[in-house]
């Protein structure tokens, strides 16, 4: 059986917002987000790392956008007037989607795996220098996952 | 046999290449008392007769950078590879330990200059006027912990500049002009090329090779294959050579046809079946002294020598794309590899069992000779430091006199050493006062490396960069010409890691978005985009040995041991600037060529930045630091001879990159392992001399 680290109380109630925020802002699906097994990780360290009120307005906000959004253009105007247009909450947005492409929070690494679950490694279907190698020879041809 | 418990025969300062091939060389040899000369293990039989070599190193680095048993190696470098993980910044220095008792100058500390204050962030103090760019650290195995891999030899030009070009360069009190050719050439070099290709396990096709030289391909290689298959070139190497094949460039000069050559890399691929059985490197009785030959009478088949802890793992590349600053499976050559067969000997079970008649002691700083009468080196002084934590140390001083002494470490810390050396000498009834190894005033002087200048852009179609070794592919048109009378030669390797060295890319490409406002799907579609097309091509410029680029020291600059900082001046001559010029030309024009959009930027507050015919260049280290204890044809204008014998001591060699006279145009690591191979020979005499009496 897996047992999932559990966010706890009032942060539990927040913490499917911040993956649904983090799939709107990434481009990555929350299946995506989840597989990199540090969406729980990335959670708790924004609490600790950030003062509380600042990460639940963003929250909040961010829930607004969902509850008024019922198309994909509908959100994604909402999330741009809404969050990037607001100078504090786009910097936080920026902060959240660093995390998830780069594994880093204000430049330094989350913990010795977040830098090899940087998603900007996959959209340049390559790897993290250093970690999961794709073998010999593979640099020698199109990446398997490049879909063209 | 009764052996002196304290004296050793030969005491290596420094485990890196040089000091571990000298190490696994000599350790491989024994003393046949009763002919009276050096053998090769597998020639001595059982014998009351035969006498073992002691051989004591000393590391300035970490104790548990040269604990090779398998369990502490492993331990140790899965250590590094962590550190690596979480270092913000991924240099090449990143994963090791950074020891304030024994400091390591750091590609991060390099900063502007504004003389006449010297730039002292650093490990090295830096007047200038230019800063010396490239770093180097001191661990376990030395510098080829984070080495590229990439194993060009020189070419033939390279070791005569003043006898083909008529390139001539002041002499340290600049009242004349001096040559520079190398004391040898490339034909002498050869054959120890062919070992250090051995034993660094080089990958590659020789009949791929093409170099703008007037010998043939037969002539510079001979009937010769590489121990094992080429590396792949990458994706995006093929998709620049389909554009650039059978095109040529115009530079001020001439017309300079494209070769665009497979890189000969130490890194394990698949042996080649042509390559033969394994060989060993054996010392053969010559008409004076002896001769090294690479002996191929072994059974046993030619395999890749997979990492220090477990053979079976890195025997060949995995494409980890992190050659630098570390291999985590070791695919690509370490000298750790090499310490750990000196470390290590078969024994008669055929098992792997650790030689007592080596001794590793780490931690132990070497900073000064002392020299006896006869103007042998008699003591060597250290400070041994107790932790990693602690600067408390323990001074030593170390009998000498009976040893053979090899100073083995980087091109800062040999001369340095040495600076730091001087002896008093009566002459004429005068008090003399000298320096160790400095009759012809070189030592420290002709401090080289490669300017790298890079170019960068986007190619019209993705080419998934970010792949596979750093770099795989070179462009080998410029390495020589009639040029090089005007301007520097160059090698030009394409890079496969994207921007990430001069834009800190994906990073930078992330923060250039997020700036614009993207966000979701756009945003990833602008980074694929972006980071699947990156091209990075890279102009390794040559530089001459100049008197006046020079490590010295200074009582005022001193480490928290109290030993010395290396104290650099540094500058470029136009005969560089003009080849960073020249090389833009070339650049701009395979850009064209290929379509590339140009993103390069050179800024006016870029460390290492010259104005040359009114356009900015920018360069970076290449981590070649060379040439700081030159060889040469005679006493007067060099610190040794092509041996690496100190001229003026019967008992010291200095053995490295510092021997480089020029630097060619080639990654010196191969170069340097040739002409250390070639020293043992010399080392060797001197041993039988010794072990006669």
């Amino acid at each position: 059986m897996i047992i999932i680290n559990k966010i706890l109380n009032v942060d539990d109630y927040y913490f499917d917002v911040f993956m649904s925020i983090s799939e709107a802002l990434t481009g990555f699906s929350v299946n995506e987000l989840q597989a990199t097994g540090l969406a729980e990780t990335y959670y708790t360290y924004i609490l600790e790392n950030l003062q509380a009120a600042t990460f639940v307005e963003f929250l909040t906000v961010s829930k607004n956008v969902f509850e008024n959004s019922f198309s994909e253009a509908q959100l994604k105007n909402a999330i741009a007037s809404e969050i990037m247009a607001d100078p504090g909450l786009n910097d936080l947005a920026g902060k959240v989607i660093t995390i998830w492409y780069l594994g880093t929070w204000e430049g330094a690494y989350i913990n010795d795996r977040s830098y090899k679950e940087g998603l900007v490694w996959n959209v340049m279907h390559a790897h993290p220098p250093g970690a999961k190698q794709p073998g010999y020879k593979s640099w020698a041809v199109k990446p398997v996952n490049s879909h063209s | 046999m009764s052996q002196t418990a304290n004296k050793k025969d030969v005491i290596i300062v420094g485990t890196g290449i040089a000091g571990s091939l000298i190490a696994k060389l000599l350790s491989d040899h024994v003393f046949d008392a009763e002919k009276g000369k050096m053998i090769h293990r597998a020639d001595a039989k059982q014998s009351d007769s035969i006498r073992e070599l002691s051989i004591l190193m000393f590391e300035a680095g970490l104790e548990a950078g040269v604990e090779l048993d398998s369990v502490s190696s492993m331990t140790n470098y899965n250590e590094y590879m962590r550190t690596f993980f979480t270092q913000e910044a991924k240099v090449p220095n990143s994963p090791y330990p950074n020891l304030k008792q024994a400091p390591s100058p750091n590609v991060l500390d390099v900063e502007p200059i504004t003389p006449p204050f010297p730039d002292k962030k650093g490990y090295l103090v830096q007047f200038g006027p230019m800063p010396f760019a490239s770093d180097a650290i001191r661990v376990g195995g030395g510098t080829t912990l984070h080495w590229l891999g990439t194993t060009p030899r020189m070419l033939p030009n390279d070791f005569r500049l003043t006898e083909k070009y008529g390139i001539e360069i002041d002499k340290p009190d600049a009242t004349e002009k001096a040559p520079i050719n190398w004391p040898i050439d490339y034909e002498t070099l050869k054959p120890y090329y062919e070992m250090a290709e051995f034993e660094i396990g080089v990958s590659g096709n020789v009949s791929k090779q093409e170099y703008p030289i007037s010998e043939s391909m037969e002539q510079y290689y001979g009937d010769y294959v590489f121990p094992m298959e080429e590396i792949p070139q990458s994706y995006m190497d093929q998709k620049i050579i389909d554009g650039l094949a059978g095109t040529s460039v115009q530079l001020n000069f001439e017309n300079i046809p494209l070769m665009l050559v497979p890189s000969p890399q130490g890194r394990n691929s698949t042996p080649n079946p042509t390559y033969g059985k394994t060989k060993i490197i054996k010392a053969e009785t010559a008409q004076t002294g002896y001769k090294l030959v690479l002996d191929s009478s072994e059974k046993e088949a030619y395999k890749a020598l997979g990492s220090v802890w477990n053979p079976y793992m890195g025997e060949r590349c995995e494409g980890n794309a992190s050659c630098v600053p570390i291999c985590p499976v070791q695919a690509k050559f370490n000298a750790l590899k090499t310490l750990k067969k000196a470390l290590y000997k078969i024994n008669e079970n055929d098992n792997l069992a650790r030689n007592p008649y080596l001794e590793i002691k780490a931690q132990c700083v070497v900073y000064r000779l002392s020299v006896d009468q006869q103007d042998k080196i008699s003591k060597i002084h250290l400070r041994r430091y107790i932790s990693k934590e602690k600067t408390d140390f323990a001074e030593e001083v170390i009998d000498a006199s009976d040893s053979i002494v090899i100073l083995a470490a980087n091109a800062f810390e040999n001369p340095k050493i040495l600076l730091n050396s001087t002896y008093t000498v009566i002459e004429n009834g005068q008090k003399v006062e000298k320096t160790v190894a400095n009759r012809s005033d070189q030592v420290g002087r002709n401090l080289m490396d490669h300017m790298v200048m890079l170019t960068w852009g986007l190619f019209p179609e993705p080419v998934y960069s970010y792949r596979g070794p750093g770099s795989t592919t070179n462009i080998s048109s410029f390495r020589d010409g009639n040029f090089r009378s005007e301007f520097s030669a160059w090698i030009s390797p394409l890079d496969n890691w994207g921007w990430s060295w001069p834009a800190f890319s994906p990073g930078s490409d992330l923060s250039e978005f997020l700036g614009e406002g993207l966000f979701g799907a756009e945003l990833k579609e602008a980074l694929t985009y972006r980071l699947s097309r990156q091209v990075l091509f890279h102009f390794e410029i040559e530089q001459l040995p100049n008197p006046n680029n020079r490590v010295t020291i200074n009582n005022e600059y001193m480490d928290v041991l109290g030993i010395p900082r290396p104290v650099i001046h540094y500058e470029l001559t136009d005969y560089e600037k003009r080849a960073l010029e020249q090389a833009k030309l070339a650049s701009d024009q395979m850009f064209e060529k290929l379509g590339i959009k140009d993103f390069t930027q050179y800024n006016a507050t870029d460390s290492n930045t010259v104005v040359y015919n009114n356009v900015r260049y920018s360069y970076n280290g290449a981590g070649h630091i060379v040439g700081t204890h030159r060889m040469g044809s005679t006493p007067d204008d060099s610190v040794t001879n092509s041996y690496c014998k100190s001229w003026d001591h019967p008992n010291l060699y200095i053995v490295g990159a510092g021997n480089m006279t020029t630097l060619g145009t080639s990654n010196p690591t191969l170069t340097l392992s040739a002409f250390t191979i070639r020293s043992v020979e010399s080392i060797l005499a001197d041993l039988e001399t010794k072990l006669k009496n």
